[in-house]
């Protein structure tokens, strides 16, 4: 072990000549994109902000082993019905992590953008939205288009970068408005020698609250686009 | 914003990228290096941004954001994965369900090199060890609050010589286990660079004495 003090224990002087630039630049930046068209599929609005809220459902999914094994952690992931699951992957025969895929199937997958109709302050702590808006073509309803997915990082200069994109048709009679939306993912967790899985259900992964609402007008459609750059 | 004639999907990749929203930073990262000489009395300090993540940052963030698998029946990985980070589509198993799993480590280094996205190394990594121009490098230590991780190595200099640091690197061992066709069970890593930058002159680590190294990765939220 190396000679010292923990890190967060700095009660010596800092020399004067201490270099600190101080000032934080953005190397990651997420941002969301939603395309409005008509009926007749002419765009009638576009919309752009940042992406702002990674849930803690993300965080525990994110982070390394080393956390997980340092203080024999465990993180409680939430899904979208309140229900949990305890994650605390290490290595081992016997450990429960992400499935990766195999014949044998219990994917771990995304099942696409969610949009709704609520909003709620707490992002990192949401585990739904506060109004999902349902799938079909009743009152209310958006009917759901498959999402797609960047087929590679796409790399230019020293950027690079992924998106999510899905569209929503509008089959109900009436404008919807849409008001946040967010990610979900269907996570499994798979201990590789004996065979048992855990179903954790669907995730909310990724939160938003649009910082103005969204109409959707009847026979028109929405489509959104998430997209995670770095050094944009 | 108002446009009268329907809009291709070109268009709309158009329209996904280039950024140019106003900044508002949502994410903050930056490196810290602290060095103490052989008494423990520390004798210098940085701070830095982060500047350069690569595309294996994202590749891993994926993992998360759109899962492992094409989809709920479609048994193969998401093509970043296999086109990004090269891990295989399937994995040929005996029986029972593979895993994937990752962790993390600083590397610290004594070249330099122009950033590229597709970076998977330092340009002159400092080995672990006591010999002529090595560090010794401890235990990694992650901690983690809310939206915000933190990425600590220490790296004694047990050479008798000054070790100069002039590049740092965040690291990713991915893990794949699984039980193979023989029924055995099996692990095989991947490892990527997650981030690469220099510092604007060397941090010199004297003989005898030691450094730690953070990097923090904030998702500000």
């Amino acid at each position: 072990m190396m000679v010292g003090k923990d890190i967060s224990d700095i009660s010596v002087k800092v020399p004067e000549d201490a270099h600190d630039t101080g000032k934080y630049m953005p190397t990651f930046s997420a941002y969301l994109t939603a395309i409005v068209r008509d009926s007749q599929g002419r765009v009638v609005s576009v919309h752009r902000q940042r992406s702002h809220s990674p849930t803690a459902n993300f965080m525990g999914l994110f982070l390394p082993l080393n956390w997980y094994g340092s203080s024999n952690n465990s993180f409680t992931l939430t899904n979208a019905t309140g229900g949990t699951c305890t994650y605390q992957p290490s290595l081992g025969q016997f450990t429960y992590e992400i499935t990766y895929p195999s014949v044998d199937g219990y994917p771990t997958y995304l099942v696409g953008i969610q949009v709704g109709s609520g909003q709620q302050s707490n992002a990192f702590n949401a585990y739904n939205l506060a109004a999902p808006i349902a799938n079909g073509s009743g009152v209310g309803q958006l009917v759901y288009g498959s999402p797609s997915v960047s087929t590679n990082v796409s790399a230019s200069g020293s950027s690079a970068y992924i998106s999510i994109m899905q569209t929503f048709a509008n089959q109900s009679g009436g404008t919807i408005n849409v008001t946040e939306l967010g990610i979900m993912v269907a996570v499994q967790l798979g201990e590789a020698s004996l065979g048992y899985t855990t179903n954790c259900g669907n995730l909310l992964i990724w939160y938003d609250v649009l910082s103005s609402s969204i109409s959707v007008p009847n026979g028109g459609s929405l489509t959104i686009a998430y997209t995670f750059t770095v050094n944009p | 914003m108002v446009a009268p004639d329907a809009v291709s999907e070109e268009d709309i990749d158009k329209l996904i990228i280039p950024d140019n929203l106003p900044d508002e930073p949502t994410f903050k990262t930056y490196i810290e290096a602290k060095v103490y000489d052989k008494e423990g009395h520390i004798i210098d300090y940085r701070k830095q941004p982060m500047k350069s993540l690569t595309q294996y940052f994202l590749a891993l963030m994926s993992i998360p954001l759109i899962g492992t698998f094409q989809g709920s029946s479609n048994y193969n990985a998401t093509d970043i994965l296999t086109n990004t980070l090269g891990l295989p589509s399937q994995v040929s198993v005996y029986s029972y369900t593979p895993n994937i799993s990752w962790e993390w480590s600083i590397q610290v280094g004594s070249g330099t090199q122009t950033f590229s996205p597709t970076l998977n190394s330092l340009a002159a990594p400092i080995p672990n060890g006591t010999a002529v121009g090595d560090l010794l490098y401890g235990s990694i230590g992650v901690a983690y609050t809310a939206t915000t991780i933190y990425i600590v190595e220490s790296v004694s200099n047990n050479t008798g010589n000054t070790i100069n640091v002039t590049e740092i690197g965040l690291q990713c061992t991915i893990y794949l286990q699984y039980q193979n066709p023989s029924n055995s069970y099996a692990v095989n890593t991947y490892n990527f660079l997650l981030s690469y930058d220099t510092f604007s002159t060397a941090i010199s680590i004297p003989a005898g004495g030691f450094a730690t190294f953070q990097i923090v990765i904030s998702f500000t939220g």
